[in-house]
């Protein structure tokens, strides 16, 4: 006799549920939504990166035939933004203009070139005031306010010492000091935003499909610039060509196309180039890091005292909370006591940046983990061995509160050094090559959201019909991630179900419940446990109609995904007939779970802002990476990186694989080559040719192994894992040409011609040694 | 993307057609396969109310080759031009560098003819109508400044054409067709050294062929370009090497030509003093400096000029030592 067993689904390798739909074309993005007489919009944005505004004249457009609506900073004057506490951007620009690029008008058009040429017919006039590109000219002396309650253009200063610095840097043998700059970054996801707007005239409802890693938070914004009831307000989501953060908060775009459809009292499609895509920016702000370092002879850090000044922009959007993750996490890898850390958030006249993927942590991470590659070469320690006396004993908190219950730091440095061949490689490799290892960290969703409304963390709903089938509806927004496949899973592994008998309907605010969005890797830890909480809920109402078709107690019911039986010589009930069994009297079902996280994770009251950073879990990971430099042209090549990421629990190692790998190429797009370059706040590397992601020819192997340390609290005990394995490449990158070369690049991206100047530097400074 | 504008499409099926449409109608432009054009257009760079595709044009698609060498028609594919044995075999070069052209996809649809007649390029004038619009545009297009060297009345737009060079050492020859007929001539004559105003075609006339000689087959060559990413790029310095060798290893002929790092692509002068030498490390450190001297980058990329101007020389001196073996 076969042997009945529930189906399998979490740590099952699984392809993503919505798969065959991309994969085939099938898949509708926002673009591809063209409704019947939809009006397409355009953007009229300043030629100036600051500016008072004089005149703004759309007449002339208005008055064009085919034009059907215009809006301009006039018809919004609520502003928006994602953090509470620094909502000061509009739509469109009201007094002054503060970036190259800032929208400034909207028109809906019967077609692009009407819409083009009603753009040509608007008229700017304006008063050109002294505009600031860099940190240092916005934070200089005389340089004039962008924003009234801003004085002296600092968005945020954090100042705060945990411990006491000043001794524990006395008691070090050895103290080292570096500062670094990371230039800012974009993410170039594939998909440039893009938003359609169907206002209803006749009832005053507005639906709105957006390019948007947070629905719920454009659907706030929406109500809140349009002056509209949220319940007059439907927003829903559409396939997505990734976001890596850079839809992490309502923006313009979103804003725009609904206020313009309105007054069109029409359907508006608004899908702007990659240039515009750029200038809305959101990605990573430019960031300069001085790092000090003290250590004993026996390799234990005894003190960390770093500076991070971020170069965030004419607006804050996620600014505040980027500056304090940049303090906060420091933590979290290593064992340490004391800390001091002065961040500056800094208002310029740039495009403003956002919560790219590795939010905050980047620059300070690679920051710690180079210069903790020199203190081991210089204590004649290795790197590895380094990191092994510094390592966190899980369960603990951290100096600053972060509660860490799973530490897999040990096991992923343990398999990058087997993996890589490390203690061979290192120092021992032919000139030109070179080895370095580095480690990070990130969370499992952020304890403590921005909005936070008092409802649970996540919800999920599970709708049980008559056919035997359930939908799984959720607002967490599908991104590519694979979050639709893990709630699957989840769902799935519960009920003991194949995932087939499960259908997803995700981010539509008129189906789905709630929820905060797709950002700080919180989908899998915070949804998946409301999804096995969903499943569970389920699965009694199963149980209990099963016992009573059974005759007997619930706690009797034995639950076999398609059977469920009383007693393993029962015959029991098919799955079906227990479905039918439990709508007898109630009808179609929906069940709902929920997840809320503990007060424990939600950080420190030691310093203001100390909630940022908490987390309920914290993924690590290490990095090996092998490269050969072109003694020529100084042209860095990745031969091959190991990596391992401590996951908690892989609940579908194919889509962990892949998150790891994709972390890593987005770590190294930004440490050899990736870099916004302005020409007077102008944006000279707006396109795919001249912002130089990495191409396939860069693209190294990558081998990933997977670490599971089963986070107590996490969903199976699953973690984050798509975004922890990104700032581990650079510092590991920059150690290996360190040890390639002996001189160590400190400033981003590692191009060639940066490389070339250190190599000529170094062999001028050798020959005159010899000389 | 920016938006595509209006214009009508041309489609000839000889050359003679293709001239009368490019000359009969108000600012017409030559297409072939589009990949920089088309983005041009697109951003506003060129607005041509006439499109002339010359792609349905039948004699201008052939490699062939006789005792006078190789003609290979102007709309034959840079990946043709790259897996295509004879050039393999006997002008490495000129296969190397169709290899280097953009990416793959590019490579599919990119022709000679229009890698040969490649706009200029500068980080001030490649970018969207709006972008150089707030700029108040450049002495290249609509402007009377030029930002790369503010105060100065030259462009300094680059050639960025990966093709010309390698052609160049094979010292090629172009057929250009006119109103006039077809007349045949150097390769290098086909530019001057003005980013504004590279080519010497006069309106109308069209590039349908390109002739390597005979004499010079089988002469080992190599090309390589600097750039950020292995692949997609335009060269930010690009060299090609044609070396040949006697029996007993002294240099019998030598030409090198740069690409990327002047507003034409640049045959180096001054290499005569070789002929007859051995290559030893001094001769070659010479050639570098020779190359690093006649390179002019200027600051129209992203990329420091200082370095397209190291890297050029390194890169020139690293394929003469491969060559001499």
């Amino acid at each position: 006799m076969n042997e009945i067993k529930p189906t399998q689904s979490i740590g099952v390798p699984q392809p993503l549920v919505d798969g065959p739909e991309k994969v085939s074309g099938k898949a509708l993005y926002s673009s591809d939504f063209i409704p019947n007489n939809c009006l397409v919009g355009r953007i009229f944005r300043s030629p100036v990166a600051h500016a008072e505004i004089i005149k703004l004249d759309v007449s002339g457009a208005e008055a064009l035939p085919g034009v059907h609506g215009i809006i301009t900073g006039e018809d919004c004057d609520e502003p928006y933004g994602v953090l509470p506490i620094a909502r000061f951007e509009y739509p469109m620009a009201r007094d002054k203009v503060r970036y190259r690029g800032e929208p400034l008008a909207c028109v809906a058009a019967a077609d692009v070139e009407t819409a083009q040429k009603a753009i040509d017919l608007i008229k700017f006039e304006y008063k050109e005031l002294p505009a600031y590109f860099t940190s240092s000219d916005a934070m200089s002396k005389d340089a004039i306010d962008l924003h009234d309650h801003r004085p002296g253009n600092i968005e945020r200063e954090v100042d705060y010492e945990i411990g006491d610095v000043d001794s524990a840097l006395k008691d070090a043998d050895l103290v080292l000091e570096e500062t670094f700059n990371c230039p800012e970054i974009c993410q170039v996801q594939t998909e440039p935003h893009a938003a359609i707007a169907e206002y209803d005239a006749e009832r005053d409802y507005m639906t709105v499909r957006a390019s948007t890693q947070v629905p719920f938070y454009v659907h706030i914004m929406l109500a809140k610039t349009l002056k509209m009831n949220q319940s007059k307000i439907r927003v829903i989501k559409p396939h997505i060509g990734g976001g890596f953060g850079c839809r992490t908060e309502c923006l313009n775009i979103e804003l725009m196309c609904a206020l313009v459809a309105r007054k069109a009292k029409g359907t508006v499609r608004l899908v702007v180039s990659r240039e515009e895509t750029f200038i809305t920016h959101r990605g990573r702000p430019e960031t300069d890091v001085k790092m000090k370092i003290g250590v004993k002879k026996d390799g234990t850090i005894t003190a960390v005292d770093f500076q991070v000044i971020q170069r965030g922009g004419g607006f804050s959007g996620y600014g505040v909370v980027t500056i304090l993750y940049a303090g906060s996490l420091v933590f979290g890898v290593y064992n340490f006591e004391n800390a001091r850390y002065k961040g500056l958030r800094v208002l310029t006249n740039t495009p403003p940046p956002g919560a790219m993927r590795g939010h905050g942590t980047v620059g300070v991470r690679y920051a710690f983990e180079a210069l903790i590659d020199e203190l081991s070469n210089q204590l004649k320690m290795d790197p590895i061995e380094f990191r092994r006396r510094n390592f966190l004993s899980a369960p603990t908190f951290t100096a600053n509160d972060l509660m860490i219950n799973s530490y897999g730091l040990p096991e992923c440095l343990d398999w990058v050094e087997k993996k890589s061949d490390w203690k061979s490689k290192r120092g021992n490799l032919a000139p030109y090559r070179g080895i370095g290892v580095a480690a990070s960290h990130y969370l499992s969703g952020a304890s403590k959201s921005v909005n936070w409304t008092g409802e649970p963390h996540a919800t999920i709903h599970l709708k049980l019909d008559w056919d035997a089938s359930i939908t799984l509806l959720t607002g967490a927004p599908e991104i590519g991630q694979g979050s639709t496949t893990v709630i699957t899973q989840c769902v799935a592994e519960v009920l003991g179900l194949d995932m087939t008998r499960i259908q997803s309907i995700t981010s539509d605010s008129k189906v789905t419940p709630k929820d905060n969005g797709a950002y700080s890797s919180r989908i899998t830890f915070m949804v998946g446990n409301a999804a096995i909480n969903a499943a569970n809920n389920l699965k009694q109402v199963l149980i209990e109609a099963a016992a009573k078709k059974l005759d007997c107690k619930p706690e009797d019911v034995e639950c076999l995904g398609e059977v469920y039986r009383a007693a393993s010589q029962d015959e029991g009930m098919t799955f079906e007939e227990v479905v039918l069994a439990a709508l007898e009297g109630t009808g179609t079902l929906t069940v709902k779970g929920n997840y809320d996280t503990i007060p424990e994770s939600h950080g420190t009251k030691k310093y203001r802002g100390g909630a940022i950073g908490g987390s309920m879990a914290y993924a690590y990971s290490a990095q090996v990476v092998e490269v050969t430099i072109d003694p020529e042209t100084a042209q860095v090549t990745v031969d091959k990186v190991w990596v391992a990421q401590d996951v908690g629990k892989a609940l579908n190692p194919l889509s962990c694989e892949g998150q790891i790998q994709g972390s890593v190429w987005m770590g190294m797009g930004q440490a050899i080559s990736e870099e916004t370059v302005y020409h007077n706040g102008l944006g000279v590397s707006g396109s795919m040719l001249d912002y130089r992601v990495p191409s396939i020819i860069e693209s190294p192997p990558i081998e990933v192994g997977i670490i599971e340390s089963i986070d107590p609290h996490g969903p199976f005990g699953a973690k984050e894992a798509g975004e922890t394995s990104l700032s581990s490449f650079i510092p590991a990158l920059t150690n290996a040409v360190a040890d390639a070369i002996g001189v160590r690049p400190i400033d981003l991206p590692v191009t060639p011609d940066k490389l070339m100047e250190l190599m000529e530097k170094r062999e001028s400074g050798q020959k005159a040694g010899a000389e | 993307m920016e938006l595509m504008p209006n214009f009508q499409l041309h489609r000839p099926e000889t050359v003679g057609d293709a001239i009368k449409a490019r000359t009969d109608n108000e600012e017409a432009l030559y297409v072939a396969g589009g990949t920089d054009m088309l983005v041009n257009v697109r951003r506003g760079i060129e607005q041509p109310q006439n499109l002339v595709d010359l792609s349905a044009i039948s004699g201008m698609k052939s490699i062939t080759e006789d005792s006078d060498g190789l003609h290979i028609g102007a709309s034959v594919t840079l990946k043709e031009i790259h897996d295509h044995e004879a050039l393999v075999k006997n002008y490495t070069a000129i296969s190397q560098s169709a290899k280097a052209v953009a990416g793959a996809t590019h490579q599919m649809y990119g022709t000679l003819g229009g890698n040969l007649c490649l706009d200029t390029r500068c980080l001030f004038y490649n970018q969207s109508e709006w972008w150089r619009q707030s700029n108040d545009y450049c002495l290249k297009e609509r402007g009377d400044t030029c930002h790369v060297a503010p105060g100065g009345k030259r462009c300094f737009a680059a050639f960025s054409g990966d093709m010309a060079p390698s052609m160049l050492v094979y010292n090629a020859e172009v057929d250009i067709a006119g109103e006039g007929g077809i007349k045949r001539v150097p390769l290098k004559d086909l530019y001057n050294n003005d980013g504004l105003d590279h080519l010497t075609l006069k309106p109308g006339e069209l590039v349908t062929a390109v002739h390597l000689p005979q004499e010079l087959a089988g002469d080992p060559s190599s090309y390589e370009k600097a750039r950020i990413r292995g692949s997609i790029d335009f060269p930010l310095a690009g060299v090609a090497v044609r070396l040949r060798k006697s029996a007993e290893g002294s240099i019998e002929d030598l030409a090198i030509a740069l690409t990327a790092v002047n507003p034409y692509p640049q045959i180096v002068s001054g290499l005569e003093g070789l002929i007859g030498a051995k290559l030893s490390e001094e001769n070659a450190t010479q050639v570098r400096d020779t190359v690093r001297k006649q390179a002019k980058p200027m600051r129209t990329t992203t990329v420091a000029p200082w370095y397209r101007r190291r890297v050029i020389g390194a890169i020139a001196k690293r394929l003469l030592e491969e060559l001499a073996g």
